[in-house]
C-alpha cells in the first residue's frame, strides 16, 4: 500500500507557532498504527505536490501571509490536490488566507484569499491572546472538547458556504460570536494555532479518517488525556 | 525640556533622595529573600524621579548590548574585557540581567559618575537608552521569535532600533552587529558606522523574508543570504568566528579561551571582542578578561540538590533551545518548563524545538508545563518521566545532571540549588 502523503506547506513562512507539530502528530499517529506515512515539507519555490491526501497550513505574520498566498495560487498544486479529494487543515493565519479576503497592515489593506473557505477576516477591535476551549461536534453528532491557544488580530465571519467547526466555551474564536473555525467540504480552518492536534488527538484522527477513508484504531493516549484534563481545568478555573 | 526648567541643584537633590529611597527598598527586598533587589531599587528610584535614568546615564562612556538571545553572557564578556583593559577607569554593569529601565538605573545608581557602563538592554529599551545616554557602542546580537503572546511581530522591535539610530544620526553609536541575521542587518541600517561580525550560521527560521521589501531571501551554498528584490544583502564582515578562532579582515587571528560552553557563546565572544576593540581595549587584555567569565547570572553554573550536582542552562525560546540542547551531556537530562509571564504563556514553541536529538537518553520533565513537554517527547520518541516538583526532579537524582530550563524555573532552581 502506498504511504499516506502529508504535505506541510511553507513551514518557513507559515510555521511561527510550532505549527509543524501538527504534521508530526499526524505522521506519528499513522506510524504508531502501522500505516506508513510520508511527510513532505514544501518551501516556496518547490512545487506543491498534487497527489497528497492531507495538506497543512500554519500561522505567520502579515508579509508572510501574503507571500504564502501568492505562491500557493501561482503554484496550483494545492488546488489540484483538493480537487482530487485531499483534506486541508489550516490554522491561524493559514485559516485566514483560505478565506475570500483578509486584511493586513496598519492600513487594513484588503487582500484576496485562496477562496477555499467562504469566510472573510477583518481587523478585530483587540487582539485575541490566550487559552481557548471549544466544543466540537463531529458529523455523527458526537462531541469533544478542543483545547488550544489562540493569538490573532483578526475577526472572521462565515458566509453561507461554510459552517463553524466548533462552539466556543471560553475564548474569542472567530469573532467573539460563539463560533470557532470553519468547515467547507474537505477544508477545515481553525484559530487555535501550533500543535492543536497534539492536545486534541480526536481531531487529528478525524482528519486522518477523512484523508484515508479508514477507521483509526485506538491508541494509548493516556499522557495526552492527562494534559487535556490539566489544560481544560486550568482554563475553566481562570474564567471564574 | 521639562528637566531644564528645574534648577539643576533641585534635580540633583531629587535624584539623591530617590537613590536613597531605592537603596532602602533594595535592602528590604533582599532581606525578604526576593533576589538581588536590583529591579525593586530601580523601580522605586524611577517612581520618585522619572528623569533618573537620563541623569544616571550622563557623563559616562556607555556600551549597550541587545538582541533576543545571549545578552547577559555577552554583557559579562564585554564587561570583563573592558575591566581587564581599561586601567583605572571604573566599570559598571547590570550583571544580574535586569535589563529594563529600572534594572539599568539600579546598576548605575550604586556607581559614581564617570567611568564605563556596559549595559545589557532589553530590545524594547534600546531606543530610550540611545536617546538618553548617547552610548558610544551598541552590540546587536540576533533576532528571533520569543514570547509571541506578548510581542506579536518580531519585526516591530527592529523598526524601533532603526528609528532610534536615525534619530541619533551622526552622534549615534558605533554598532557591532551580526551579519548573518537579516533582521539585525536591516535594523542596523541607519547606523553611522557598523562593524559586522560573521557569527556563522545560526537560527534561520525567522529570517525567510526580506525585512525591507518582503521578498523571499536566497542563500548561497555557504549560507550567505541575499535579497533578490532590493539592495539588502549579507554585509562583508570585519570579524569572522570559526570554532575558537576569531579572524579579522586583516587576517590577524585571535584565539578565544572561554569557560562558557557552546558555539553560540563563541559568536557572543566575537561580538564582545569587536566591541572592546572599538572602545580602545587592547586585544590581549580583552581575551584575558573574557577567559575569566564562568557563569553569567547563573547560566552554566553548578547547583547542588542533595547528592546531585546540576549544571543549569537557560533557554528562553526555540533559538535558545537549539543552542542549548547540543550542550547537554548527561543521562538523564532534566528539562524544566513553565508558562509564567516571563516564560511566555503559550508553549507552542515546544514543537519548534528538535527534542528528537535526545532519543536514546532519559528525560525528566519537570515544572508546571511538564505534561506539555511529555506529549512533545512522546511524539519525538524520547523516553521520559514527569516529576512535577522542581526540587523532587533533582534531589539525589544522579551524581551529576544537565538541566535546561525556561526563565522562571531557571531562577527557582538557582535559589533551590543555593546559588542566589
Ligand atoms: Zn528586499
Amino acid at each position: 500500500m502506498k504511504p499516506v502523503k502529508i504535505v506541510l506547506i511553507y513551514q518557513s513562512l507559515l510555521g511561527i507557532y510550532g505549527d509543524r507539530g501538527n504534521a508530526t502528530v499526524l505522521a506519528k499517529r499513522l506510524e504508531w498504527r502501522g500505516i506508513s506515512a510520508e511527510l513532505e515539507v514544501v518551501e516556496p519555490g518547490d512545487p506543491i505536490p498534487s497527489d497528497a491526501q492531507l495538506y497543512l497550513l500554519g500561522g505567520g505574520e502579515d508579509m508572510a501571509q501574503i507571500s504564502a498566498a501568492n505562491a500557493i495560487t501561482a503554484d496550483g498544486g494545492l488546488y489540484r490536490g483538493l480537487e482530487s479529494g485531499a483534506v486541508l487543515f489550516a490554522v491561524c493565519a493559514g485559516y485566514q488566507i483560505c478565506g475570500n479576503s483578509y486584511t493586513v497592515g496598519d492600513n487594513d489593506t484588503v487582500v484576496a484569499g485562496l477562496g477555499l473557505l467562504d469566510v472573510d477576516t477583518r481587523r478585530a477591535p483587540e487582539r485575541a491572546v490566550g487559552e481557548i476551549l471549544t466544543r466540537w461536534e463531529r458529523p455523527d453528532g458526537s462531541q469533544s472538547l478542543i483545547t488550544g491557544f489562540e493569538n490573532h488580530g483578526g475577526h472572521t465571519t462565515l458566509g453561507r458556504g461554510a459552517r463553524p467547526l466548533a462552539a466556543v466555551e471560553i475564548g474569542v474564536g472567530n469573532a467573539n460570536d460563539g463560533t470557532e473555525g470553519a468547515v467547507q467540504g474537505r477544508v477545515i480552518g481553525s484559530y487555535p494555532h501550533g500543535p492543536i492536534l497534539a492536545r486534541n488527538p480526536q481531531l487529528a484522527d478525524h482528519l486522518l479518517t477523512m484523508a484515508t477513508d479508514r477507521d483509526m484504531s485506538p491508541l494509548d493516549d493516556s499522557a495526552i488525556d492527562r494534559l487535556r484534563s490539566e489544560r481544560i481545568a486550568h482554563v475553566r478555573r481562570g474564567r471564574k | 525640556m521639562a528637566e531644564s526648567a528645574v534648577p539643576s541643584w533641585l534635580s540633583r537633590s531629587r535624584l539623591a533622595v530617590a537613590s536613597a529611597a531605592g537603596g532602602l527598598a533594595a535592602v528590604a527586598s533582599k532581606a525578604a529573600g526576593r533576589g538581588s533587589g536590583a529591579s525593586i531599587r530601580g523601580q522605586v528610584l524611577l517612581r520618585l524621579d522619572p528623569q533618573a535614568l537620563g541623569k544616571l546615564l550622563a557623563d559616562r562612556r556607555i556600551a549597550v548590548i541587545s538582541g533576543t538571545n545571549g545578552k547577559t553572557t555577552t554583557t559579562h564578556l564585554l564587561a570583563a574585557a573592558v575591566r581587564a583593559g581599561s586601567g583605572s577607569e571604573t566599570v559598571v554593569t547590570n550583571a544580574d540581567g535586569a535589563n529594563l529601565h529600572g534594572g539599568i538605573a539600579a546598576a548605575l545608581v550604586v556607581a559614581p559618575a564617570g567611568g564605563i557602563a556596559v549595559l545589557e538592554t532589553d530590545e524594547r529599551v534600546v531606543g530610550d537608552v540611545l536617546r538618553l545616554g548617547s552610548p558610544e557602542t551598541l552590540v546587536l546580537l540576533n533576532f528571533s521569535r520569543d514570547q509571541l503572546d506578548r510581542h506579536h511581530e518580531i519585526k516591530a522591535l527592529g523598526r524601533g532600533w532603526r528609528q532610534a539610530l536615525e534619530l541619533a544620526g551622526a552622534a549615534g553609536p558605533v554598532v557591532i552587529a551580526n551579519a548573518n541575521d537579516p533582521l539585525v542587518v536591516w535594523s542596523a541600517g541607519p547606523a553611522r558606522h557598523t562593524v559586522w561580525v560573521d557569527t556563522g550560521s545560526g537560527w534561520l527560521q525567522d529570517a525567510s523574508l526580506c525585512p525591507e521589501c518582503g521578498s523571499m531571501l536566497t542563500r548561497d551554498e555557504v549560507g550567505r543570504w541575499d535579497c533578490p528584490g532590493c539592495e539588502l544583502t549579507q554585509p562583508e564582515a570585519r570579524y569572522r568566528v570559526e570554532g575558537d578562532v576569531v579572524t579579522d579582515s586583516n587576517g590577524a587571528t585571535h584565539r578565544l579561551d572561554l569557560q562558557v560552553p557552546g558555539r553560540f557563546n563563541r559568536a557572543n565572544a566575537a561580538c564582545a571582542l569587536a566591541a572592546a576593540r572599538e572602545m580602545g581595549i587592547d586585544v590581549k587584555a580583552a581575551l584575558a578578561g573574557m577567559a575569566t567569565v564562568t557563569s553569567p547570572a547563573g547560566r552554566f553554573a553548578t547547583a547542588h540538590f542533595g547528592s546531585c550536582r546540576a549544571r543549569l542552562l537557560l533557554a528562553k525560546n526555540p533559538a535558545g533551545w537549539a543552542e542549548s540542547l547540543p550542550l547537554v551531556g548527561t543521562d538523564p537530562v532534566v528539562l524544566a518548563i513553565d508558562s509564567a509571564a516571563a516564560d511566555g504563556r503559550d508553549v507552542s514553541w515546544l514543537w519548534d524545538v528538535e527534542f528528537e536529538q535526545l532519543v536514546g537518553r532519559h528525560v525528566i520533565a519537570t515544572g508546571p508545563r511538564a505534561r506539555d513537554l511529555a506529549v512533545r517527547l512522546s511524539y519525538a520518541g524520547v523516553r521520559h518521566t514527569v516529576v512535577h516538583d522542581l526540587g523532587d526532579a533533582l534531589t539525589d537524582r544522579a551524581d551529576s545532571v544537565d538541566v535546561i530550563a525556561t526563565y522562571t524555573p531557571f531562577q527557582k532552581l538557582r535559589k533551590l540549588g543555593g546559588l542566589t
